[in-house]
């Protein structure tokens, strides 16, 4: 029989070893510092944010950048409508004919304002009512951007869920809501006039005359300089609208030539989209006096748009852009060259501007009108006064993604919408897109003639333009408005 | 909680495992004798040099020098089994006597086998297993194979060579690699790559290091070098790769690096030289693209006379060049009777055949073994390597000169006005990338009698990429003119702990049974740095201080998956083989709702040909049969962190700006691949024909879908559990031993695989698309082809409509094979070639959609009788050519391909012509790799992946104008000392 003395020699080494291993594998199991198991999201989640001391106000710029993001969103609209056409590869060439616009071709135009509008509701539904103290302004602007939010799909979209698994929710009921909303988020306080300028945006959609003229009277009263911008970062949340208009090489975004003075309006990654501004409270007034066919009063709003809008700053720039068709051809680049906005109109002058080369440009709004000319025209003379009048529309609130709105053109939500919601199928409401009869066929909108005024070695073959079709005399005679003219 | 505990456990003793091997007691000052010997060839006589030699029950081995001696020293005095194995040999054993006075010696003549019963497998066995017990799929490449292509990276080296896999490349730039795929697509959310183990480390297998220049995509591949390769072995999930859990379901493949052999010490040298030469089938050059301008010339100095000519092979004369190559590796290996090493180091650069295409390597081995006693051996293995790549712009990137050129767009994007200046400042921007890798293994062994072994492996890789782009001012980038430089940087750590305990009992009898448990874990970090800065002031190449904008974005991600396997292996008669395993797993992937996934298997093997009936019956005929059948299941874990719900913030004015992030799934489970597979290996006719046949059908269940949260939530996508996917297919692989006399053999092999993938259910998630045109929608192969495709609506027999339709294809072959042949003529002169294949799939051409920009139209250009659809509208009037975007199936091509992969030459070197120098052994070869293409398309190469989306799953098939890898020419003389 072996005594515990041998064993200890004989196997001594063995059970140290076994020892030490016992050892290390109670320290690793107690041990965080020897734990490879454990790892950390470097994300903030759910428990980080219920660590927050402010939660409300630590949102708030989430909102901000969100709101940024949707706003930038507008060169969807624009490309839709006739105020550019696309001659690139980063946007889809089908946007200009918007027949023919279906439902997978909009991504973040659909999705960022339906993330901005559950961002808005989680922050004051979820987020508010466990804030200990949660600051009054805060909670007012969330709310703005939760109006904003369904005051854009309204404007943008036919009809789109608010809800998970929820039935398309039609324009109009959006466009209510955003009123029910801005409402609730008050008229006084630090966003007060914004939220009037958008109250007076959204009564004018619903048809609402009365409410519109109040907030917009309200708002030019306060400040009739009224100007909302919303800045955008030069580093991370760029203004989209610059990329496609200036920073890409392709340039793919190239305006009606009778809007060629107007870009470029953003200068910079950083240069803000306007949101509202006092012009268009003006033409509200214009619109509603139109409305009831108080053409003196209305004419005096339009004069009054006009006179404050040629006061806005403009930015000398150099831009290098040499005005290309898709097939490389050259589109109107030259000053010497007139323009008329369909083949029975008169040619204009000083609608384009010559480049490459230093060109000055509005950065807030501008117009081709002068006071003069609108206070000439008669009051009987109605069609040439809303002509007048939606040209002011497109020219002040160019590049701001509501031309596509005036138009009346609506788009489809997104398929992965359609595929994702069950209580939507293909052919349900929203799920088309709407394009008025009066728009013209294909992309007739965008188009001109001669396509190029010069020949193969640049030089000008012609110095007049004809655009094909004049789509603010189209609306006039179709008299498009809220208000019903 | 649970799971934690649990995972730390399983860690834990997996480390303990490891340590406690390595301290177990040496047994020193025994008596000792040695056993020497030599093996030949049955047929010939001729010397088999690398056969492994080993004594059971201890962990001594020896390997056989070209004369085929070996010598066992220091073995314990008694009666020891030594065995002898070699690939493509059958096994031989002898018992002996060992007594401490003279040798005793012990011969072997082995036959040639058609297959390699006796080859040692350990790779998703648990332990040291030989063939004849497996019962799934593993295959097996060995240093001959190896030796016979000299290529640059891991990927290349497996082209070709295995049933059921395919391997299709990048392209021509460095730093690129390929994907590799086993038995079809799996999984529609992650990387099909599979899992790669160096030494029993788990390293960096990802194909998208790096950020994206255009779409080619820089890969942890292509530094995973193929020198001091012994042998690789390869599972391609199922069964055979059950013991690795919820990382196995793409496959395995497991490489084993040199570490010396026993003997003297043997000095490699090796000088390799070469050129690779661009592959220019599938590159117009400006003859084609600009008629116009070959027609007129340019008028360079603006005087309005067009009086320099514009040469038609602009590209061929400018751009592509023809690359030298160099390659140098010195090794030393040799070891005494108990410890062996092997050092070795290589540097190699390449110039590439594209203008700023360049790639230089550094590299230095170490490797030990130390048997520490008789029952127990340790190794270490150290590896260090530097890579430098330099690039272009490419793909999709408007900065890519060779896309540029050849769609017609230099002018525009350069503002010049002729083909030198254009692509001089297309050649601006300097794309460089340095990879530095470091690679620790330790391991250690130990037979403590004939009923229990174990083994350990603990080790580490280490790798940090660094891709630095600069685009000065001037050049041509999407931020026009302004310069931007871009550093991307990405820290890649993982770390693996295995234990495996084997006891054997019974050992020997009618019946004999294996039971194995095992513990194995890793870890990988990784971080991901980007920096960005914009705008510069002045020329030159500053540094981020100097730039406008910088805008830095940092991403960190920690994965720990452990599991513990338990499998009883069963043997009867030496001739039925029975095993049954289960791997419990955890990971820090799963949600909080799951614990533990089990990964059971279920195998048996039937070597039918060792019956009496079967050798009375068909004996004369079949040398060997072998029937196996085999279940299991596997697994493919989530996306770090996935799992919870989370918020992100972006730097917004100066605040802080978040919105919603993940939204976040309890459930999070892995995706579980059952696999039922069944096959046979025969050998025929005196062993000169050897099948392998495998049918399998593997279906993935919970598989993970990005789905997509409903829009109006503002979610995003959740990562889910929810489709089900399904491949079937066979796998067959044969040799035929032509020829084998004293002064000639010729061998010929040949691989076929044919699958069918598809989806079988979304599980209730909407369909959607994994690239713009590649699509996940129940029925159809994973990433089917779906584009609009003109047609007629109204019956006139004109093209008036056009609508999202199924091309019915998919961007993965179907069907694929190669073929090898081997001729080997007085024992010094070996002749072999390889070829591959694929067919069944489609590919898409992108290059030519952006030419249609241009109005060049290259199909039409290239293919005499193509017209490119033409528009009608409902009235029958002619409009013209569809819009690329309303007529994107005129660019998916068929893909059918074939290539000459490979031709080399090794000549053995008479000893007469260079002993009096101290040379032992010198080999001349010679080599041309990516020989010839023959194609389907004349637009683009079908099989390479130009156009990564550089998310996970990247299936190929989309490819810009992409550079085919060059035709690469290699001349190398080895010299041993």
């Amino acid at each position: 029989m072996m005594s515990s003395r041998s064993i200890t020699e004989r196997y001594g080494r063995t059970v140290r070893g076994i020892a030490l291993a016992a050892v290390t594998a109670m320290a690793a199991v107690g041990c965080s510092f020897l734990d490879p198991t454990d790892v950390d999201n470097p994300a903030t989640t759910e428990d980080d944010l219920a660590e927050a001391k402010n939660p409300t106000a630590s949102l708030i710029p989430g909102l901000r950048a969100m709101f940024a993001r949707t706003v930038s969103r507008a060169y969807f609209a624009e490309v839709i409508s006739d105020n550019y056409s696309i001659h690139g590869t980063g946007i889809n060439k089908t946007y200009d004919t918007p027949r023919e616009i279906t439902e997978e071709l909009l991504g973040s135009m659909y999705d960022f304002p339906q993330e901005l509008r559950s961002l808005a509701a989680f922050v004051l539904n979820e987020i508010v009512p466990l804030d200990e103290n949660p600051e009054a302004a805060d909670v007012q602007e969330a709310r703005y951007y939760h109006g904003m939010a369904y005051l854009m799909l309204g404007e943008w979209f036919v009809a789109v869920p608010v809800e998970v698994d929820g039935t398309p929710v039609p324009s109009a009921t959006l466009i209510q809501t955003a009123i029910t909303e801005l409402e609730a988020a008050g008229t006084s306080g630090t966003f007060g006039l914004e939220v009037r300028a958008a109250l007076a945006r959204a009564y004018r959609l619903a048809g609402d005359v009365g409410n519109a003229e109040t907030h917009a009277s309200a708002v030019l009263a306060a400040d009739a300089n009224f100007l909302q911008a919303r800045d955008f970062d030069g580093a991370t949340i760029t203004n989209t609208l610059y990329e496609f208009l200036f920073l890409r090489a392709l340039k793919e975004m190239q305006p009606l030539p009778r809007l060629d003075f107007l870009d470029l309006k953003y200068t910079s990654r950083e240069a803000p989209v306007y949101v509202s501004k006092a012009e268009e409270m003006h033409l509200i007034l214009a619109e509603a006096d139109f409305s009831r066919d108080a053409f003196a009063a209305g004419r005096q709003h339009l004069v009054d748009a006009i006179r404050l809008a040629v006061t806005r700053p403009t930015e000398a720039f150099d831009d290098d852009d040499q005005r290309l068709n898709l097939d490389l051809s050259e589109r109107p680049h030259d000053a010497i060259i007139d323009i008329r906005a369909d083949a029975s109109s008169t040619f204009r002058s000083g609608l384009v501007l010559t480049r490459p080369g230093t060109i000055t440009t509005p950065t807030v709004a501008s117009t081709s009108l002068d006071p003069d000319s609108i206070l000439a025209i008669p009051f009987n003379e109605t069609e040439s006064l809303l002509h007048a009048f939606f040209l002011a529309r497109q020219e002040m609130l160019f590049l701001e993604g509501r031309r596509m709105v005036d138009l009346g053109i609506k788009v489809p939500m997104t398929l992965e919408e359609i595929e994702a919601n069950p209580s939507i199928n293909a052919g349900d409401l929203g799920t088309v897109v709407f394009v008025p009869s009066y728009i013209p066929a294909l992309d007739n909108m965008d188009l001109f003639t001669p396509a190029s005024p010069y020949d193969d070695t640049g030089a000008l073959t012609t110095t007049q333009v004809t655009m094909m079709v004049d789509m603010n005399r189209v609306l006039a005679q179709n008299k498009v408005s809220p208000f019903g003219l | 909680m649970q799971r934690s505990k649990l995972a730390r456990a399983l860690w834990a003793s997996a480390f303990a495992g490891a340590l406690l091997l390595l301290t177990v007691a040496p047994a020193w000052g025994q008596a000792t004798g040695r056993i020497q010997g030599r093996v030949v060839e049955e047929r010939t006589g001729r010397p088999l040099e690398g056969a492994q030699i080993t004594v059971e029950g201890s962990v001594r081995r020896a390997v056989t020098d070209a004369d085929g001696r070996y010598t066992l020293p220091n073995l314990r005095v008694g009666t020891v089994t030594i065995r002898v194995r070699l690939i493509g040999y059958s096994g031989r054993g002898q018992t002996l006597p060992v007594s401490a006075g003279l040798p005793a010696t012990a011969n072997f003549t082995l036959a040639r086998s058609a297959i390699s019963l006796d080859e040692i497998v350990v790779t998703g066995t648990g332990r040291e297993v030989e063939r004849r017990r497996l019962t799934a799929s593993v295959h097996v490449i060995n240093t001959q194979e190896i030796e016979r292509a000299p290529v640059q990276d891991i990927a290349q080296l497996l082209q070709g060579k295995v049933a059921g896999m395919t391997v299709n490349a990048t392209s021509a730039q460095a730093g690129t690699s390929s994907l590799i795929n086993f038995r079809g697509i799996s999984s529609v959310f992650g990387s099909q790559t599979p899992v790669i183990y160096v030494d029993g480390v788990r390293v960096d297998n990802n194909v998208s290091t790096a950020s994206g220049t255009g779409g080619e995509q820089s890969s942890a591949l292509a530094d995973l070098l193929t020198s001091d390769i012994e042998r690789i072995e390869v599972t391609k999930g199922g069964a055979a790769s059950t013991l690795y859990g919820s990382d196995a379901a793409s496959g395995v493949i497991q490489i084993f690096t040199k570490k010396g052999t026993p003997g003297r010490t043997r000095i490699t040298a090796r000088i390799e030289q070469g050129f690779d030469s661009p592959e220019l089938k599938y590159m117009f050059d400006t003859g084609l693209i600009y008629p116009d301008d070959i027609e007129t010339g340019f008028d360079t100095n603006g005087d309005g006379t067009f009086d320099t000519p514009a040469d038609p092979d602009f590209l061929k004369n400018n751009f592509f060049q023809s690359g030298h190559f160099q390659n140098y590796y010195l090794g030393v290996s040799g070891g005494g009777e108990s410890i062996t090493y092997a050092v070795s180091g290589r540097i190699q650069e390449a110039a590439g055949v594209q203008l700023k295409n360049q790639n230089e390597v550094f590299s230095m081995r170490g490797a030990i073994q130390a048997e520490i006693s008789n029952k127990t051996s340790v190794n270490f293995t150290a590896n260090y390597t530097r890579t430098e790549f330099g690039r272009l712009f490419n793909g999709s990137a408007i900065a890519d000169p060779l896309t540029s050129f050849e769609v017609g767009d230099v002018f525009f994007f350069t503002g010049e006005n002729n083909f030198d200046d254009a692509l001089t400042t297309f050649i601006l921007p300097d794309i460089d990338e340095v990879v530095n890798r470091f690679r620790f293994t330790s391991g250690a062994s130990l037979i403590a009698s004939d009923l229990f072994r174990a083994r350990a492996t603990v080790g580490l890789d280490y790798r940090t990429n660094q891709q630095r782009e600069f685009a000065p001012i001037g050049a041509v980038i999407i931020s026009a003119g302004e310069g931007r430089l871009q550093r991307y940087q990405r820290d890649f750590t993982s770390v693996t702990g295995d234990f495996a305990g084997t006891f054997s009992y019974p050992r020997t009898g009618i019946l004999t049974s294996d039971f194995t448990v095992g513990v194995q874990g890793f870890r990988d970090d990784v971080s991901i740095v980007n920096v960005i800065g914009t705008t510069f002031a002045l020329p030159g190449a500053p540094d981020f201080d100097e730039a406008a904008t910088i805008v830095a974005t940092e991403g960190n991600t920690e994965i720990f998956s452990g599991g513990v396997y338990f499998q009883e292996e069963i043997g009867l008669w030496d001739r039925v083989f029975l095993n049954g395993g289960v791997r419990f797993d955890a990971n820090s992937t799963f949600g909080d709702k799951v614990d533990v996934e089990v990964y059971p298997k279920l195998g048996a093997a039937y070597l039918i040909s060792d019956e009496n009936f079967f050798q009375t019956a068909l004996g004369s005929v079949v040398n060997t049969l072998k029937l196996r059948f085999a279940f299991g299941k596997t697994g493919k874990f989530p996306t770090p962190f996935l799992r919870d719900r989370s918020f992100n913030a972006t730097q917004f004015r100066g605040e802080s700006a978040p919105r919603f992030d993940n939204p976040g799934n309890a459930d999070l489970a892995p995706e579980v691949t059952s696999t039922i597979e069944g096959g046979f290996d025969i050998a025929l006719i005196d062993n000169r024909v050897g099948i392998g046949f495998t049918y399998f059908d593997a279906t993935t269940r919970d598989a993970l879908f990005f789905v997509p949260e409903q829009p109006s939530t503002g979610l995003g996508t959740q990562l889910r559990n929810v489709g089900e996917i399904s491949n079937t297919g066979i796998e067959i692989d044969a040799n035929f031993q032509i020829l084998n006399t004293d002064k000639v053999r010729w061998d010929f092999g040949l691989t076929y695989h044919a699958v069918d993938n598809e989806v079988t259910s979304l599980g209730g998630a909407a369909p959607f698309n994994i690239t713009a045109q590649q699509r996940v929608d129940e029925g159809h192969p994973v990433g089917a082809w779906r584009l609009f495709t003109p047609f007629d609506s109204n019956g006139d027999g004109k093209l008036d409509d056009s609508e999202l339709t199924f091309s019915g294809k998919s961007p993965m072959p179907t069907k694929s094979g190669s073929f090898f042949t081997s001729v080997t003529l007085f024992n010094n002169l070996t002749l072999s070639g390889s070829a591959d294949w694929a067919t069944g799939h489609e590919v898409f051409d992108f290059g030519s959609i952006w030419a249609t920009f241009n109005n060049i139209f290259r199909r039409e250009l290239v293919e005499e009788d193509y017209e490119f659809p033409i528009r009608f509208d409902t009235d029958g009037n002619e409009i013209g050519p569809w819009s690329q975007n309303r007529a994107r199936s005129a660019f998916l091509l068929k893909g059918d391909w074939f290539k000459l992969r490979n031709i080399s030459a090794r000549w053995s070197i008479p000893a007469s012509v260079y002993q009096f120098l101290g040379v032992d052994r010198a080999t001349l070869y010679g080599s041309v790799h990516n020989v010839k293409i023959w194609s389907a398309t004349p637009l683009i190469d079908p099989e390479l992946n130009g156009l990564s989306a550089g998310g996970s799953l990247q299936l190929g098939g989309r490819s810009s104008v992409t550079l085919s890898p060059p035709r690469q020419f290699r001349f190398g003389l080895e010299a041993v000392f």
